[in-house]
């Protein structure tokens, strides 16, 4: 329902007298959506039971794969390169961590988005710290056309959750997630599900870089690449609902949201809410926000 | 042959920081059980304590150390009455988050209220150096490797020949036992996350004089102490300072002898990180 209502309010908003304020609501709204979709992805790969602190650098990845790729390829498959790079990326680093659990899967994805920073900055056809100009989506023949690729990738990641939240698939994660062996031995290929979930997740991830990439049209390794991107990741499913689809929708409009108006009135330092709003939510909050509506309803 | 020397003697020397993060943190998580990703911005906490009491009261760094040690040790008291205590019993993903979160709070709590610059405490000898042998260091640097040796040496001390320290490692070893034999658990954690945040200030107040104090600053020195204490094994204190002389060494190493090794140091740890953990979950497996 709340899903449904998000994407249809954001197929429309465009079109809706909007005033003077249109411009600045539809860039706040993109990056809002944007970040959803990174949240979504994120919160898939939770459902397995596995907290990455590597979506930055998915992101990062798919982000400079689709700019570098977009003047030879174009904007589609440039966008579909970021996210098969990204996947591709995340497929390694799962062969590697694989057998890695909570805290040591955790800060093997923090060390690998640093790394994958470290490497950009250093390398010379990425631009380095100096950063890479973007080529505008569709060559910029659309205004609207980021825009709407925005609200594409969101409806893509909201349908891969919602489609992942029912059947064999949904319970394969939940009971990887919550007991592993217990999994291995009611059959579940653990092994698989982990990595097929992590390669999904990445492929989102990178996806979302690349629109973020045609949106700025400027990328460097301290935006594209920062933990921060990272911590947005983390903080909206949490803050909206882990493992639910509406629960990062919601969670990212309203998190976006209190960040714009933050960054509006302390600018530097505005990350200030994230740390809180986690916090907050991990004490007082551990079902999220949709969790308050639903009384009741177990997690798996 | 003098560079390779000079090398290594600065990587010894770095090593004696890295030691005390990282045995702080090793205590939050073998003792409490907590990954603790705040634990680099309890130093930050201290570099900045350095820095106030300097400029405000022209406090001598080494003065500030024991009040820093002070202070943080309150406030990992704090942090663990309010925070993390009522998630003991929570996931380990949520314990994770919760202090991730912290940390994202307080550096740009810290961003917000001094801004990004950076400070340094700089007493009257903070540029002098010390000539042996043909090989010269920095006073600054070698006397916090004095101090964190003899603060690493009266951890062990505590931990390894006083009733309270046993009485600490009593319960990293078992969460139940301890109990019956009249160890209060909850205090034991108190006191180990405590002395966690104590450790991370004290390394924080040496920063402030060595490199600065800035909001970001302990950020890496987390990540450096996790880099240590996987290769120590999670929570296993007696490894933590071979652990840290080896990382120390490799970044010293590398930031001597490879071409345009500056920003190639960032990645060292990362590496080790990665090449411990890996090795490690291929050989159990």
């Amino acid at each position: 329902m709340i899903a449904a209502a998000i994407l249809l309010l954001a197929l429309l908003l465009p079109s809706l007298p909007l005033g003077e304020w249109r411009a600045f609501l539809l860039d706040t709204a993109q990056f809002a959506f944007l970040t959803s979709a990174l949240a979504l992805a994120w919160d898939l790969l939770a459902r397995s039971g596995q907290l990455s602190l590597a979506h930055g650098a998915f992101f990062g990845l798919g982000a400079y794969a689709a700019a570098l790729s977009a003047p030879a390829l174009g904007t589609l498959p440039a966008l579909l390169a970021g996210g098969l790079v990204a996947a591709l990326a995340s497929f390694l680093l799962g062969l590697a961590t694989l057998r890695l659990h909570g805290m040591y899967f955790a800060i093997a994805t923090l060390a690998f988005s640093e790394v994958m920073r470290t490497l950009v900055l250093k390398a010379q056809f990425t631009g380095g710290s100096i950063g890479l100009p973007v080529q505008p989506a569709f060559s910029g023949a659309f205004p609207l056309g980021s825009y709407y690729l925005a609200v594409a990738v969101l409806a893509l990641s909201a349908g891969v959750s919602l489609l992942l939240s029912r059947g064999r698939w949904h319970y394969a994660m939940a009971a990887t997630r919550q007991g592993e062996a217990v999994a291995r031995v009611l059959g579940v290929p653990v092994v698989r599900v982990k990595l097929l979930t992590f390669g999904l997740s990445a492929f989102l991830g990178g996806l979302v870089g690349g629109v973020y990439a045609m949106k700025t049209l400027f990328l460097s390794p301290y935006d594209a690449f920062g933990l921060g991107r990272a911590v947005e990741a983390l903080v909206v499913p949490i803050f909206g609902g882990l493992y639910t689809t509406s629960g990062p929708l919601l969670g990212g409009l309203i998190i976006v949201g209190l960040e714009t108006w933050l960054r509006l009135r302390i600018g530097e330092g505005y990350l200030v809410i994230y740390g809180l709003v986690l916090i907050l939510a991990i004490l007082f909050l551990p079902r999220g926000l949709v969790g308050l509506f639903r009384k009741g309803v177990g997690r798996a | 042959m003098e560079l390779l020397l000079q090398t290594l003697i600065n990587g010894v020397l770095a090593a004696g920081i890295y030691a005390l993060v990282a045995s702080g943190l090793a205590l939050a998580v073998g003792v409490v059980g907590i990954v603790n990703f705040a634990h680099g911005e309890f130093t930050m906490l201290g570099a900045f304590i350095a820095y106030l009491l300097f400029v405000g009261s022209g406090l001598d760094p080494l003065v500030s150390l024991g009040l820093a040690a002070l202070v943080l040790f309150l406030v990992g008291s704090l942090t663990y009455y309010g925070l993390i205590r009522p998630v003991l019993g929570a996931p380990e993903l949520n314990q994770m988050l919760l202090t991730f979160g912290l940390s994202v709070a307080l550096q740009n709590l810290a961003l917000l209220l001094f801004g990004a610059n950076t400070r340094v405490v700089s007493p009257p000898y903070q540029g002098s150096t010390i000539h042996l042998l043909g090989l010269s260091f920095g006073v600054v640097p070698f006397a916090s490797f004095v101090l964190s040796v003899v603060l690493l040496g009266g951890l062990y001390w505590f931990l390894g020949r006083t009733r309270l320290g046993l009485a600490v490692r009593a319960v990293a070893q078992n969460r139940l036992a301890p109990g019956l034999l009249g160890i209060e658990k909850e205090r034991i954690y108190l006191l180990a996350f405590g002395l966690s945040a104590a450790l991370a200030g004290v390394a924080g107040v040496m920063l402030s004089v060595i490199l600065y104090a800035s909001p970001t600053v302990g950020f890496a020195y987390t990540l450096k102490a996790f880099a240590i204490i996987v290769m120590a094994g999670l929570g296993n204190l007696g490894g933590v300072v071979p652990a840290a002389v080896a990382l120390a060494l490799a970044e010293a190493l590398v930031s001597t002898y490879l071409p345009g090794g500056g920003g190639w140091v960032e990645a060292v740890f990362f590496l080790v990180i990665f090449a411990t953990l890996t090795w490690r979950s291929w050989r159990a497996a």
